[in-house]
Formats: structure tokens, C-alpha cells, sequence
């Protein structure tokens, strides 16, 4: 290597000022005296080192004899000595024997010798450079050999070189030998007279050998049982090895074989005769007819024509007209056959079971109740079943016998009703209605005398407590005339409330107040203390509606787009539902507690498992329009959805106890029946407590039971 | 297979004819097979005047031409067809309309007058020809049902139930035209729907919207037996001591009224509306939500099982009523307006429909004195005349 030089291909180099040695991998600096810049060397090109050295150092060595070699970076694995090659002994020999010469690689030696010296190997300081231009120049450079025993460079000589080719092309290495002498026999084949040994031949050799008779006799037995078949003739007939036997056709590959043979041109009949049989000549009308029609419709493309013989047959004036359209015909007709994938409508249906199976459901509209005069908001069935309250826009609740669709009272209350509720508890007669920012809880006097009278009497049996609390509703027991006419209790809010809705038990009652900038849009009752209290603190959005888990102390409260479920008793959140819809409109809550059903003004229905996740379980989108309400069943796997389409869907909705099982939901009945009002349909449904009967409200101031 | 071989017959000695057989064409209907017949009589007796006539094929009402008839009943028409032929129930003909200010919730008529209770919390008393005779005043709610009880010549027991879950009796004497409240019955935890009385006149039973079923004795008023189910229609069975209730969980029972145990229970798929006993034929007829009137064998055991649909209502059916007089006939009232006479040998169609309502129809009732009776939620009590045959009264 010359120092100073800027480029070497194998084995960088460092220059004197300032080397700085990277980690392996990264790049060598140098700075050369006599260029202002560093240069910089990628050390990737630097050979593996050696694995005395931790990887990717290198030895630095700096020969005191070569003041002009200032610093050899040597990579280890090719080392050289340090010292200088003063001495070159010509007579290396090997010392060590055949051993895997590799274990010296290392060394700067080979062996020892007599004296227990070294034996250095000869300084091989040739770059790549060298060797090609030794390759170039040197004439012996092809008969010269690197002799890994001593490391030394040998040129062979002329005998050896003739050894070499001798041994190339196959030949004894020796030049004397001749491969091709003469054979010796050293025996004989002939028969002798007098062999090495004479013996007589043994008895046994005469006698037939028992051992035999009993393997033969057994062979026959089993053949005679059919124990042992005669082998099968070999079939004669070849058998070919069928490569395309197991492809498919439908893989690129075996469409390529799906060719369909162009069709083949009619072959000429009498009428292409030169001397066509004369039926097949045209008549003159024929002629004229022919000759009027479009070159597309005519049956012949060419004209019959009788000649005398067939000398006087001219040429075919239209030839090669006719071969060009066959060409074209050939070509531009695309001769495949389309795979087209025949997929039955039916198998793309998810597999459920009939609904008629899934009886009993409503499915004709039975009974309409009239007497509203304008849209019914809210309608809500007593426990028993006997009677149906409704609230409508009139500014009336009205009171109906269930099964004669007898308006059995009315009253007037003053405002416009958004919400009715009649309370669950059988032994508690008592409906909650709410209109403007009023809650009024009305004893219609329906039902038994008692529960009326022990319902009169509960509210009347309420003491206030010593000290009075401030409450964020006014409670007022009503009296005079009010009283007569069932109005009980009025809860005055201070903003205009949406919905009540009972907890199962009947003494507590949920108002909803929406309003987008308090924490003030929730408040629950207890009727039998009169006591108010607001359960949140924070707003987490406009409420649409809140519901009352069926059995557990759990609270679900419907925002704009989620469902959250509170825990009323440790008072945190316990699950936040993503309803994917853009507004929920109603919820209802499975009986069992665990499933849940919202809708929502963008015509979906979300059910939701609780104990399967927060995202819906199924979404449902039968409506066309908006929906406006849903409702379970009580007892019967039943759930309904009305919607602004004026239809009601009934859905079969098993829910199973076994934890595994999903539910089940299939579509069962859409019922019709509402007129569709201001663009307004079904406004509410619910069903009937015992059978399975669904009760819905209208814009068009009807309510309407199917059963 | 334009002829048929048939054989006329009837059990009416009037109107029988030679036991020969007929040919006559298949295409032909009950109008034509009517002519032939009175032609036949007409043939025998000179003073016959003409008579409508139904015909019977197996037991099965005529409706359609004869061929189209035994091809759906599967009849061979190869062999000699047997056909019975009865005078033509004639079609009930309106007699009267009598108002009342509300809706009329049940009807009980007897052989001269007729009972109503009414939405507007009274009872009303009507002689047959349409006049009011009494109004009866006393309840403080809707009136649901109505009964007599028993006449002893001008003096009459009636019961009234209502909605303020009270029964009334009553004793009306007919002549004087004074009505005394004789006893109020209390105990139902629910309103009173349906009251029944017995066949002996000295019981009766009501049933409540606290699905109870309650039995009174009508001489000594007091309580009997209590029994629970879901609201409950009760009708007396002949024998004094069987109750049937058809319910609204889905079952018609049968009560031993002495102990006060189901006997059977026959169960059904909806809601049982009315219920009607007939002691000719013994069968029961229950109206239900599902617009069918269905026919029940109470003698059968093993529960469920529906001897005859009769469907052609498209509303509840809300009240059926057997004839009094007739094994076959019944009458039923729906909410789609309408009351239909049925004969239980034609299922598919019934022998008349009467429209004369203008809104639900609530009862139905008739009496031995030829007269139909049905009120509704039209405020109106229809009365029709019908003629009876002869043969078939008491058959």
C-alpha cells in the first residue's frame, strides 16, 4: 500500500494526523497531510477481523525501520509482520506437517525451525493492484502457485507443469507407463483331469431331501386352501402418467384451455353450383327483392347464377371482400367462455327460523282507539293490562278500557303532554304525566277500590321531615277540584321536562329536563318521602331519555350518541355504550336486565348486550324514516319500533340464560295502520303487560292495538 | 260428468219426496236443486206453495255448485249422492232499534223482555217491542253485564255487574213497574265482567278482572267458592255442577262447582273473549281475539282439542250465543261490525251476515221467542225476527 494514496480498495488505510477509529459499521476519518479535507473511508469494505481483537478494532502498528510506511492499518486476519522484511529466507520449508494450515492465519510465522525459531512466512504485501499488474506483466505469472504450506509464492517448473496437464487431461502422471500390456491368464478355464480334489458325490445328494417335501407339501396345502393366489398377470395396456389430470379449471392456467373452436363456415350447397338446380334460381321478383334489402337481411350474400359450364364460371367478385370478414370475424370475436359465479340470492340470507315458528307475535290490528284530536305522544299500559293512559298534544290524558276501546276518562291537563307513565307496582295506582315543566301524579281511580284508596292514603300519610331541605322541584299536593279529578301530587321543575318513567318498584320517578348547558337534566323522585334529588354533577351532554335497570340498582341515562349506565348505589358510571348513531331517540331495557335496545332519528335500532360489549350487538335499519319508539315485551320474547314511516316492526328477541348463546333477533311482522301526519307516523309503542298485544301511538291522534 | 245420480231425503215428513234416484246436472247450485225439489212436491201435492230450500251434502251446507262442492269435499261421484234437504233458514229480518244514551255492553233477553247493560252505569229494561220499561240506576260505574235470575210470575230477579266491582240483584215487579235493590254483592278486588246464572236459577257465578271466579247463591247471598285464574267468561253447563270459564291466559276450565276444582282444562292459543254453552248439542263456542268462533267438546280430557273453526270475521269475535232452539245454530259478534249467523254444518261461510251496526258489536243474545238481539258500541240494541223451522226446534 502506498500511504498517502486516497483510495484502497481492500485494507483502508489511516493517515498520521488524528486517526479516529469507529465503531465497525461506521466511517473511518482521515485527514491526509497534503489535502486540506478529510477523506473520509467507508470501513465496510475493511475485511473481517480477527477474533482476537473485539470486532471491528484493528492493530496499529507503526514500523520503526519505514519512516515512509508512517501507519499501516493491518486487519488482522491478513497481519504482517511488523518488522521488515529483511530477511527472506529462501529455503522455507514446512515444518509443521499436514496440518489445516488455517490454524497459522494469524501468526506472522509458519513452524519452527531446528533452533526453535519462528519460520516467518514471506512478506506478501501485494494488493489486488499488484496481482494484476504481476498478472500483466510477469510471463510466469500462470505457473506460479501460492504454496499454503509455507505461504510462499512457487513457480513451477517445466516438468511439473507437463505433470499437471498430464494429470488434466486424464493421463498417468508417470510418462512410462503403459496402461494398454498384454493380459496374463494365472488360471485356467479348462477342465482338468486330475482336479485338486476328487471326492465322490454324498448319498444325500441322491436322496430327495425331506426338508423340502415338507415345505413344497405346505406350499401345496396353501394353495389348495387359496391361501396363496397365483400372482397377477401384469397389465399389458400402458399407462400414461396424466399431468393435467388433478388441475383446475378454473385456475388462470386451465382457463387458458376453456377455448372455444371458431365457428366453422357453412360448406357451399346447390345454390353456390355453377350450374345451380333451378329452384334454387332466383326469380325475378326475387331478384328485385334481393336487391331492395339491406346487405343484413338478405338470406344469400350473393346472387345464384347458372352458367353453362364451368369454364364460363368468372371470378368471385366479392372474394376478397368475403375472406376479410371472416378474418374479421375470426378475430374480433372474442371466442371465451365467461365464468360467471352463480350465487344463490337465497344462501347469501343468514339462516333463521320461520316467523310463523316464532308465534305468538301481533300481527293484525285489532282495536282503535279514538278521542284525541291531535298527535298522541305517549301512550303506557297498567300492570294489569285492563287499561291504557295516553297524552297527546290536545292537552288531554285520556284513559281507555283495553279491550272495548272505551275512552273511559279524560283530563284536561294544561299543556301540551310529552310524557305518560302508569307506575308498575299493581299495589300503587298511579300515573305520572308530564307536560310543560310540570310532573302531575294522577290516581285515575281505574282498578281496585282498595289500591285507589291505599294509594290516596299513601300520599297522604307523608310527613314532612323537620328540617326542609331545599329541593330543586317544588312538591304541591293538590286539592279542591284538582283533587277530584285524580291530580295527586304536582312536582314543579324549573325547566320544561321530556319524559318520566317509573322505577319497577313504583316509588321512585325519573324526570328528564333536556337542557345542553346544566348538570340540571336528570332528577329522581321518591314519591312516598316527596324528596328530589339531582344524581349528576357534571353535564356530559343533552339527555334524551333514562330508563331504570329492571332488577339491579343501575340508572341508564341516553345522551346524543351514548348510553351510560350508572351505578345508583356506589354512584360512579359503570359502562358508556357507543350507540353509533348520530341521535337516539327512545331506549327500553330488556326485562332480564342485561340486553338493550335504543333508536334513533337516523332509522336504526341498536341492540345492545351488556355483558357482550359497548358497541351494538346487532343494528337493525327496517325503518325507512325516523324512529320514535321502542319497547320489550315483559314475558314474551317481543320488541317493538315505531317510526315516523308509520309502521310498527315486531321483532322475535330471544334472549337465552345460557351466557354462551347470542341472542336471537328475527323480524317478524311490520304492521301498518297509522297515517302519516305532518310527516310524523308511529310516535309511540308499547305492549300489552300480559299478552302478546303491542300498543302504538300516532300523529294522527289514534292509538291502535295489534294482536 | 255433466249428471249426477242423487237421492233427495229429508226428516220433515211435509216436505218428503219419492226415495228415487235423480239425475241431475253437476253444475247445478242449491237454487236449481231447490226448484226440482218443489217441483217434485208440487207434482205430489197440488196446493204446494213454493218453498226455499238448503241442501245438505254429508252432513256439509251446499254453498257452491254441486260438482265444485263434492270435488272439494272429496266425494265420490260415481256412486248415488245422498242429499238431505231442510227448509231455508230464513234471513233474520230487523225489527227494531232502540237507543240508548252509551255504549251497550251486554244483553239479556227472555221470553218477554229484554235486559241491557250500558256504559252509562245503568241498566234499562225493554219490553220486546222496542219500549223502555224501567232504568235501572244504582251502580256507580259501567254496567258489564247483565242476567235474569228467575220470574215468579210478576216479579223477576235481576243481576247486574259493573266496573265498581260490585254485582247487584234486583227485584222488579213487572206490573207495578218497582224496582228494589235487593242485596249488593261484594268481594271481586277487580271490576266485574261477566255473570253467569245456573241452569237451576239459584246460583250464579261472575267473573273479574282479579281472575277470580266467583260463585253466589242467589236465594242467601254468599260468597261459595273462590277460584283463581285470568279474568274469566263463565257459563253454566246443564248440570248445576259444572262451571265453564274461558279466560284470557289462553284456557277454557272446567269447574266442579261443589268442590271448587278444575276439572279440565282445554287450552287454546289467544285470548277468549265470550264463551256459550249449548245444552242441545253440548258443544261450547268460544269467541276469541284471533276472529275465529271455535267449538270445544267439554266432555273431551285431553286438552286441546278444536272440533270446528268458524272463521270468516275480521275482528275480535266478542260475543257468540248459541240458538236455543237449534243444535246447530249460533250467532257471533265481532268488533268489525258485524254479527253473523252461522250454522256449524257450513264452517266456511255463515248462513247470514247482519250489518246493521255502525261500530263494535259487544252482544249478542236470543230468545225462544224467535228474536235476535245484538248492541254495540253504536249506542243501538238491534232486535230480528227470525222463523224458526219447525222440524228443527228441539231436534
Amino acid at each position: 500500500a502506498r500511504p498517502g494514496s486516497v483510495l484502497h480498495p481492500p485494507g483502508p488505510v489511516l493517515h498520521p494526523p488524528g486517526p479516529v477509529l469507529h465503531p465497525p459499521g461506521q466511517a473511518l476519518l482521515c485527514t491526509p497531510p497534503t489535502r486540506p479535507g478529510p477523506a473520509l473511508y467507508s470501513t465496510h469494505q475493511a475485511r473481517p477481523c480477527s477474533v482476537l481483537h473485539p470486532p471491528g478494532q484493528a492493530l496499529l502498528c507503526t514500523p520503526p525501520t519505514r519512516p515512509d510506511l508512517v501507519l499501516h492499518l493491518y486487519s488482522t486476519h491478513q497481519a504482517r509482520p511488523c518488522t521488515p522484511p529483511a530477511l527472506p529466507s529462501q529455503d522455507i520449508r514446512n515444518t509443521v506437517g499436514n496440518i489445516p494450515m488455517e490454524w497459522y492465519q494469524d501468526y506472522p510465522h509458519i513452524g519452527y525451525n531446528l533452533d526453535g525459531k519462528k519460520i516467518f512466512k514471506p512478506i506478501r504485501n501485494k494488493d489486488e493492484l499488484d496481482e494484476f499488474l504481476d498478472k500483466m506483466e510477469n510471463p510466469d505469472y500462470w505457473r506460479t502457485v501460492h504454496d499454503k504450506t509455507t505461504a510462499s509464492d512457487i513457480r513451477l517448473s517445466d516438468e511439473q507443469v507437463d505433470l499437471v496437464h498430464r494429470l488434466q487431461k486424464g493421463q498417468f502422471g508417470d510418462v512410462n507407463f503403459n496402461e494398454y500390456e498384454p493380459s496374463v491368464d494365472f488360471f485356467t478355464n479348462e477342465v482338468m483331469i486330475h482336479p485338486v480334489t476328487n471326492r465322490p458325490q454324498d448319498k444325500r445328494s441322491f436322496i430327495p431331501s425331506l426338508i423340502e417335501k415338507e415345505k413344497v407339501s405346505k406350499l401345496v396345502h396353501a394353495i389348495k386352501m387359496g391361501w396363496i393366489k397365483p400372482r397377477k398377470p401384469k397389465e399389458t395396456t400402458p399407462q400414461y402418467y396424466d399431468l393435467w389430470a388433478k388441475e383446475d379449471p378454473n385456475a388462470i392456467l386451465g382457463r387458458h384451455k376453456m377455448h372455444v373452436p371458431a365457428p366453422k363456415m357453412r360448406l357451399p350447397g346447390h345454390e353456390e353450383s355453377y350450374n345451380p338446380p333451378p329452384e334454387y334460381l332466383l326469380t325475378e321478383e326475387e331478384r328485385m327483392a334481393w336487391e331492395q334489402q339491406d346487405a343484413e337481411d338478405r338470406k344469400l350474400p350473393f346472387l345464384p347464377q347458372k352458367h353453362s359450364c364451368l369454364r364460363a364460371v368468372p371470378a368471385f367478385s366479392r372474394f376478397i371482400h368475403e375472406r376479410f370478414e371472416r378474418c374479421l370475424d375470426l378475430y374480433l370475436c372474442p371466442r371465451q367462455r365467461k365464468m360467471r359465479v352463480n350465487v344463490n340470492p337465497e344462501d347469501l340470507i343468514p339462516k333463521l327460523p320461520k316467523p310463523k315458528d316464532l308465534q305468538p307475535f301481533p300481527t293484525t290490528m285489532s282495536l282503535v282507539y279514538i278521542g284525541h284530536s291531535s298527535l298522541v305522544r305517549s301512550i303506557s299500559a297498567s300492570p294489569t293490562g285492563q287499561w291504557l293512559v295516553s297524552g297527546s298534544d290536545d292537552c288531554t290524558v285520556r284513559f281507555w278500557e283495553v279491550n272495548t276501546g272505551r275512552c273511559m276518562k279524560t283530563l284536561e291537563v294544561g299543556g301540551a303532554v310529552k310524557s305518560v307513565a302508569w307506575n308498575p307496582n299493581p299495589a300503587v295506582c298511579l300515573v305520572a304525566v308530564c307536560f310543560e315543566s310540570t310532573v302531575l301524579l294522577l290516581n285515575p281511580g281505574l282498578g281496585d277500590r282498595l289500591v285507589v284508596s291505599s294509594t290516596d292514603q299513601l300520599i297522604t300519610s307523608y310527613e314532612p321531615p323537620e328540617e326542609d331541605k331545599e329541593q330543586a322541584v317544588t312538591w304541591a299536593l293538590s286539592e279542591g277540584p284538582e283533587h277530584d279529578n285524580g291530580h295527586r301530587l304536582t312536582l314543579t321543575h324549573p325547566k320544561a321536562v321530556k319524559q318520566v318513567v317509573w322505577h319497577g318498584k313504583g316509588d321512585y320517578l325519573a324526570s328528564v329536563m333536556p337542557d345542553n348547558s346544566s348538570n340540571l337534566q336528570v332528577l329522581i323522585h321518591q314519591v312516598s318521602k316527596r324528596r328530589t334529588q339531582n344524581p349528576f354533577r357534571k353535564n356530559k351532554g343533552l339527555v334524551q331519555c333514562v330508563s331504570f335497570h329492571p332488577l339491579r340498582p343501575y340508572f341508564f341515562v341516553a345522551t346524543q350518541r351514548y348510553v351510560r349506565v350508572y351505578n345508583l348505589i356506589k354512584q360512579e358510571l359503570t359502562k358508556k355504550l357507543m350507540t353509533n348513531c348520530k341521535w337516539i331517540s327512545s331506549m327500553a331495557i330488556h326485562p332480564g336486565g342485561d340486553n338493550l335496545i335504543c333508536g334513533s332519528y337516523d332509522c336504526r335500532l341498536a341492540w345492545f348486550d351488556l355483558d357482550l360489549s359497548t358497541k351494538p350487538y346487532k343494528m337493525l335499519r327496517h325503518h325507512k324514516k325516523a324512529l320514535r319508539g321502542v319497547a320489550y315485551h315483559k314475558h314474551y320474547p317481543l320488541f317493538a319500533s315505531g317510526a315516523d314511516d308509520g309502521s310498527v316492526i315486531i321483532c322475535h328477541g330471544m334472549v337465552y340464560n345460557d351466557l354462551l348463546q347470542n341472542p336471537l333477533i328475527v323480524p317478524v311482522k311490520v304492521l301498518k295502520g297509522h297515517q302519516i301526519t305532518h310527516d310524523l307516523g308511529v310516535l309511540d309503542v308499547t305492549f300489552h303487560p300480559t299478552q302478546p298485544w303491542v300498543f302504538s301511538s300516532g300523529a294522527d291522534a289514534t292509538i291502535r292495538l295489534f294482536t | 260428468m255433466s249428471q249426477l245420480q242423487t237421492r233427495f231425503f229429508t226428516d220433515n215428513k211435509k216436505y218428503s219426496v219419492d226415495d228415487v234416484p235423480f239425475s241431475i246436472p253437476a253444475a247445478s247450485e242449491v237454487q236449481e236443486l231447490s226448484n226440482v225439489i218443489n217441483k217434485l212436491l208440487e207434482a205430489k201435492n197440488g196446493s204446494h206453495s213454493q218453498i226455499e230450500f238448503d241442501f245438505l251434502v254429508r252432513g256439509q251446507f251446499l254453498r257452491t255448485s254441486l260438482s265444485n262442492h263434492m270435488e272439494a269435499e272429496g266425494i265420490s261421484t260415481e256412486d248415488v249422492v245422498e242429499i238431505e234437504y231442510v227448509e231455508r233458514f230464513t234471513a233474520p229480518q230487523p225489527e227494531e232499534c232502540m237507543m240508548h244514551d252509551d255504549w251497550i255492553s251486554s244483553v239479556e233477553a227472555d221470553s218477554e223482555w229484554i235486559l241491557t247493560g250500558s256504559y252509562d252505569k245503568t241498566a234499562r229494561i225493554w219490553s220486546l217491542e222496542g219500549k223502555a220499561v224501567m232504568t235501572v240506576a244504582g251502580h256507580t260505574d259501567v254496567v258489564k253485564d247483565v242476567a235474569w235470575v228467575r220470574r215468579d210470575g210478576l216479579t223477576s230477579l235481576l243481576l247486574t255487574a259493573s266496573l265498581d266491582q260490585t254485582i247487584l240483584l234486583w227485584e222488579w215487579n213487572s206490573e207495578r213497574n218497582k224496582l228494589k235493590a235487593r242485596h249488593c254483592c261484594r268481594g271481586h278486588a277487580g271490576s266485574v265482567d261477566t255473570i253467569a246464572t245456573d241452569p237451576t236459577r239459584t246460583k250464579f257465578c261472575s267473573g273479574s278482572w282479579d281472575k277470580m271466579l266467583k260463585i253466589w247463591s242467589a236465594g242467601t247471598i254468599g260468597l261459595w267458592v273462590v277460584w283463581y285464574s285470568v279474568l274469566n267468561w263463565p257459563t253454566w253447563l246443564n248440570k248445576t255442577e259444572e262451571i265453564c270459564s274461558a279466560s284470557w291466559d289462553h284456557t277454557i276450565r272446567l269447574w266442579d262447582a261443589e268442590t271448587g276444582s278444575v276439572k279440565t282444562t282445554l287450552t287454546g292459543s289467544k285470548v277468549f273473549n265470550h264463551i256459550s254453552y249449548s245444552p242441545l248439542c253440548r258443544r261450547l263456542a268460544s269467541g276469541s281475539t284471533d276472529r275465529h268462533v271455535r267449538l270445544w267438546d267439554p266432555r273431551s280430557k285431553d286438552g286441546s282439542l278444536v272440533l270446528l273453526s268458524l272463521t270468516s270475521h275480521s275482528g275480535w269475535v266478542t260475543a257468540v250465543k248459541w240458538a236455543p232452539s237449534h243444535e246447530h245454530q249460533l250467532v257471533s259478534g265481532s268488533l268489525d261490525n258485524l254479527v253473523k249467523l252461522w250454522d256449524t254444518r257450513s264452517c266456511k261461510t255463515p248462513l247470514y251476515d247482519v250489518s246493521a251496526h255502525e261500530d263494535k258489536v259487544l252482544c249478542v243474545d236470543w230468545t225462544d221467542s224467535r228474536l235476535m238481539l245484538s248492541g254495540g258500541a253504536d249506542n243501538k240494541l238491534y232486535t230480528y225476527r227470525y222463523t224458526a223451522c219447525e222440524t228443527d226446534a228441539g231436534a
